[in-house]
């Protein structure tokens, strides 16, 4: 296994280096270019000109591709054309926020998934399964955005619970870092409920499938007859052999960081990830465009991994030779 | 005595499935039948199942007979009317109106249409395209996995967004296939991996070696033996692909692909709605239910489909 994982790790490095080169050519190939959306349309050619040459857009595009590439292999991702930050303090700033939300919509997500899925999969056919059926196509086929104005509109203007917007109260000074800690739990909550919705209500839908087969298997009526008690059973037992797919799929989802929180980040005002996307798209801000596609793309390929590993680990029967 | 009677006992205080032993009796002994019939049959048994494909045929007659009964054009505007724009559900508009006045159960019957067919066959393509490249890299394994699997994780890295921003300057094709195509490019990379790990497993499983020692070849092996034991994971993820699918249908729509206003489409009167949602919900509502039910109950065919491709399960 060993071997595999440092094969993985070894083919990671062509693999992004090849996606450098296709994400640069796309991120190229965007209609208008900087010029065009950001740049002031009143100023004088010689300014344009000074512009241009102080964002590197003068070179052949073969060249500003190695400029890049030198630079970043040691660190430096350029400037934003947008903010004329530094790539990494526009990222350093959004990349947390997407973390906190993110990592902790999908952990909440995890745990109440699997708690239905095995649920409804040991039931499958009565009401308690119909319901949680039911249930779980509203949360996929209710539009984010709606499930996050009903939440504000429920737990933040009707019964004040929760603050509607924001990652923490403004201007506050706090004592200590476990209230500010805890000011920033408060902020969470609401946005990561309304993330961890659509999650739950999928990855369920995976875990009840495999379960029904799951429970079906020679093994769980030997483990049963030998006296194994009924939690053990199907958290041990059976819910092992039925996780695959779930972790598949899982990890699927985990790898849609750099993008996948958009309209819930949009609609709570969280400024992370998704926003900056979107935004660095319509400004054409190119270094944190390539910056936040090649983190997506290390997302992407490391919980790819990581799940091809987990494989190994909750079937021992599958190898890759 | 006793034993029969502790044998009763449990059988009912904990619900267990102990079958009776049958007699072989003349009903019992059935002409062989194929596969494919064993599945129908099966299908045909399963009430719930029966009940979703019943709700399907409904919507698609709602959505491409209704016109004919519900006879409002569904891009008929009346902005000047105030009482006809942005109005709740009434007898004139069973699903009220939007912003323009347009009636929204025309629209739901004439954006559903569009919906329903984007919806269903992008899905069956990205579905085939998934279980094609899983199979192939699941049961071979080695160097052609990790052929197509580093080309997953390619296309998985690229946005789907980013990509429709660059296509949108070169072309814009008005038509449904456009969408359906692009859609599908993005759509299978689930299915694939899904079909990939469970094939990982299975190949391992006895019954493939018993299959292989008696000669069935390659083939065989993946689409008769392997295929229907990854049934569950492919079906739900075709479940969900669907309203994947519609939702984006609209924000493909957003970058000049595929239907253009004043058409309808349930994807896009939701996100047209987005802003209105305070003043008036229900033009959300219910192209919102449309999916939801739509999805519902395709999931309920789905289960019984699986259920049907289920080979641990007996006929009962």
């Amino acid at each position: 296994m060993g071997r595999y994982i440092l094969r993985r790790v070894l083919q990671a490095i062509p693999l992004l280096f090849f996606l450098t080169i296709f994400i640069f050519a796309l991120i190229h190939l965007l209609p208008g270019g900087p010029e065009a959306v950001l740049f002031n349309r009143n100023i004088t050619a010689a300014a344009r000109a000074n512009l241009r040459a102080s964002m590197g857009l003068n070179d052949p595009l073969p060249v500003q591709y190695i400029k890049w590439l030198t630079s970043a292999l040691t660190g430096n991702f350029g400037f934003s054309f947008n903010t004329n930050e530094p790539v990494s303090t526009v990222i350093g700033r959004a990349f947390p926020q997407t973390l906190q939300l993110f990592g902790a919509a999908l952990i909440l997500a995890l745990f109440i998934a699997i708690l239905l899925g095995v649920v409804a999969g040991v039931r499958q056919g009565t009401l308690t399964d119909y319901s949680l059926t039911v249930l779980a196509y509203a949360g996929i086929a209710a539009p984010v955005f709606l499930i996050g104005l009903i939440f504000q509109d429920i737990f933040g203007v009707a019964l004040r619970w929760f603050p509607t917007s924001g990652t923490q109260t403004a201007s506050a000074t706090f004592t200590n870092g476990f209230a500010e800690t805890l000011d920033r739990l408060w902020y969470l909550v609401l946005p990561m409920s309304v993330l961890s919705i659509a999650f739950i209500a999928g990855w369920s839908r995976y875990l009840r499938s495999s379960m029904i087969e799951t429970v079906k298997q020679d093994y769980m009526r030997t483990a049963r007859a030998k006296g194994v008690g009924p939690v053990r059973l199907l958290f041990r037992h059976a819910l092992r052999n039925a996780l695959i797919p779930l972790v598949t799929v899982v990890a699927l989802d985990f790898g849609s960081i750099a993008g996948g929180t958009a309209i819930t980040e949009g609609v709570f005002a969280w400024h992370g990830m998704g926003l900056l996307f979107l935004d660095s798209l319509d400004r054409r801000d190119y270094p944190v465009l390539l910056a936040m596609l090649m983190i997506g793309a290390i997302f992407v390929i490391a919980f790819n991994l990581i799940a091809d590993i987990l494989y190994g680990v909750l079937d021992p029967r599958i190898r890759y030779a | 005595m006793d034993i029969s009677e502790r044998l009763n006992l449990n059988s009912t205080t904990t619900g267990d499935e102990i079958e009776p032993f049958l007699e072989v009796t003349a009903e019992l002994v059935q002409k062989r039948r194929s596969q494919g019939r064993i599945i129908f049959d099966r299908f045909m048994r399963n009430k719930m199942a029966i009940a979703g494909s019943l709700f399907l045929i409904l919507m698609f007659v709602l959505c491409f007979l209704g016109p004919l009964v519900w006879r409002l054009d569904p891009n008929y505007a009346n902005v000047l009317s105030v009482t006809n724009t942005l109005s709740p559900p009434s007898l004139a508009h069973p699903f009220g109106t939007d912003d323009v006045g347009h009636d929204t159960l025309a629209r739901i019957m004439s954006g559903g249409r569009v919906s329903l067919l984007v919806g269903l066959t992008s899905m069956l393509m990205a579905i085939l395209l998934g279980i094609g490249i899983g199979s192939v890299a699941g049961f071979y394994g080695g160097i052609i996995d990790n052929v197509l699997m580093r080309f997953t994780d390619v296309i998985l890295s690229i946005p789907l967004y980013l990509l429709l921003f660059v296509l949108s300057a070169s072309f814009t094709d008005g038509t449904p296939k456009s969408v359906i195509i692009l859609i599908a490019i993005f759509g299978w990379t689930y299915a694939a991996r899904l079909v990939r790990s469970e094939f990982l497993a299975l190949k391992e499983r006895e019954f493939i070696l018993a299959s292989r020692t008696i000669g069935a070849k390659n083939l065989r092996l993946m689409f008769r033996h392997m295929l229907p034991n990854a049934a569950g994971p492919i079906i739900v993820n075709a479940t969900l692909l669907i309203s994947t699918n519609i939702i984006l249908e609209s924000v493909l729509s957003y970058f000049g692909f595929g239907i253009k206003l004043p058409d309808a489409s349930w994807g896009q009167m939701i996100s047209d709605g987005q802003n209105l949602f305070a003043v008036d919900p229900w033009i959300i509502i219910f192209p919102a239910l449309a999916i939801f039910l739509t999805v519902l109950s395709l999931n309920l065919v789905g289960d019984g489909l699986r259920d049907a491709l289920d080979p641990q399960m007996t006929e009962r």
